[in-house]
C-alpha cells in the first residue's frame, strides 16, 4: 500500500446499506459476497453480506481509497478484526427507524471505536426529512462514550452522500495523524 | 442465540442422518455442520452447539469468499474449499440446487485421508440435495 492510498471500513447492523454504499462509490464493480437471507424477521431483505464487501475509489491528486465492508450481523463477528486490520478509520452506518438503534450504536462503537483512537464517522439512514432528533441522540450516547465524533444523516443510495461521509471520515484520519505527529 | 434453522424439522432430521452415515463411513471426521448460506446451523455432528454455531458462520463466510474469488478469477463457480494443516483438515460445500441454499463444513484428523473425506462429502451433499428436494 502506498502512502497516498487509505483502507477505510464500513460497518454497521444488517441493513443499514453498507454494500450499497461501497457499491455508490467503487469505481469498478464490487467485490460481494452476498448471500440468501434466511432471517427475514431481523431484516426483511432478499439478500446479505456473508463475508466483505470490497470496492476502490480513485480521489484527486493522486489519492485511492480502498472500501471494506464488514457484515453486519453479531454472528459474523469473527471477520470484524480481521477486516479492521489496518484500516485507517471506520464509517459507522445505522438505520435511524430501527428500534434498536441505540443497542446497535453501542455494539459497533465499542468494537470499532478503540476508544476513540480510530477516526471514526457515524451515518444514520432512513430518517425522516428534517428529522434532527435521532442524530442528536447518536451524538449524545456517543459523547457520553467519549466518542466526539461526526454524526451525518445520510441516505447510502445517494452517492453524494457516501461521498460526504468518506471526505468527513478522510478529514477525521488527517487530523489524528496530526495530532499523533505532535505528541 | 434463538435458532433460526430454515429447514422443517423432517428435513432436519433427514439431514442429521446424512451427516450420521458421513461420519461412519468416513475415517477422522470430528464435526460436522449443515448450514443456511447466510451462516445458521440447521443440524450438527458438533455436541457443543456453541462450537456449531460458530462453525456455521464461519463456514458461511468462507464459503461466501471462495464464491467471490472463484467469480474474480474467471473461473465459474466455486463449489469446495479446502482448509489443510498438519493436524487436519476443513472442506466447506455447497449443497447442489438446494432452496435456501445450504453448505456442509467438514472438520478431520490427521487420520483422515484427504481423498476418501472429500468423495464422502461430496456424496453426502448429493444425497442432501436429492433428499431435501423431495420432503420440500
Amino acid at each position: 500500500m502506498t502512502s497516498d492510498e487509505f483502507k477505510i471500513l464500513f460497518t454497521g447492523p444488517m441493513g443499514a446499506g453498507k454494500t450499497t454504499a461501497i457499491a455508490q462509490l467503487s469505481d469498478d464493480a464490487c467485490v460481494s459476497t452476498d448471500v440468501v437471507n434466511t432471517d427475514l424477521e431481523q431484516c426483511n431483505k432478499e439478500m446479505t453480506t456473508a463475508g466483505l464487501d470490497y470496492g476502490y475509489i480513485s480521489l484527486a491528486e493522486g489519492y485511492g481509497v480502498r472500501l471494506y465492508g464488514t457484515p453486519g450481523q453479531e454472528r459474523f463477528r469473527f471477520m470484524w478484526p480481521i477486516l479492521a486490520n489496518n484500516a485507517a478509520g471506520v464509517i459507522l452506518l445505522l438505520n435511524g427507524e430501527h428500534p434498536d438503534l441505540n443497542d446497535h450504536l453501542t455494539m459497533y462503537a465499542d468494537a470499532f471505536a478503540n476508544g476513540g483512537d480510530t477516526p471514526l464517522v457515524v451515518g444514520i439512514g432512513r430518517l425522516a426529512a428534517n428529522d434532527f432528533s435521532r442524530v442528536d441522540q447518536v451524538t449524545e450516547q456517543l459523547a457520553a462514550m467519549g466518542l466526539f465524533v461526526p454524526v451525518i444523516s445520510v441516505d447510502v443510495r445517494e452517492k453524494d452522500d457516501v461521498l460526504l461521509l468518506v471526505e468527513t471520515l478522510l478529514c477525521q484520519i488527517e487530523a489524528h495523524e496530526m495530532e499523533l505527529m505532535e505528541i | 442465540m434463538k435458532n433460526k434453522n430454515p429447514l422443517s424439522q423432517t428435513a432436519t432430521e433427514l439431514a442429521q442422518r446424512q451427516l450420521q452415515s458421513l461420519r461412519s463411513s468416513t475415517t477422522g471426521i470430528t464435526s460436522a455442520v449443515l448450514l443456511s448460506s447466510d451462516g445458521f446451523e440447521v443440524t450438527s455432528l458438533e455436541t457443543d452447539k456453541g462450537k456449531a454455531s460458530r462453525l456455521a458462520a464461519m463456514g458461511s463466510s468462507l464459503a461466501a469468499i471462495s464464491s467471490a474469488i472463484a467469480k474474480e478469477a474467471g473461473i465459474s463457480e466455486c463449489s469446495r474449499l479446502i482448509v489443510e494443516s498438519e493436524e487436519g483438515v476443513v472442506a466447506v460445500m455447497k449443497v447442489p440446487n438446494s432452496s435456501p441454499p445450504l453448505v456442509l463444513a467438514v472438520v478431520a484428523n490427521d487420520a483422515s485421508r484427504l481423498g476418501q473425506l472429500l468423495w464422502g462429502a461430496k456424496h453426502c451433499c448429493a444425497a442432501l440435495s436429492q433428499e431435501l428436494k423431495e420432503v420440500s
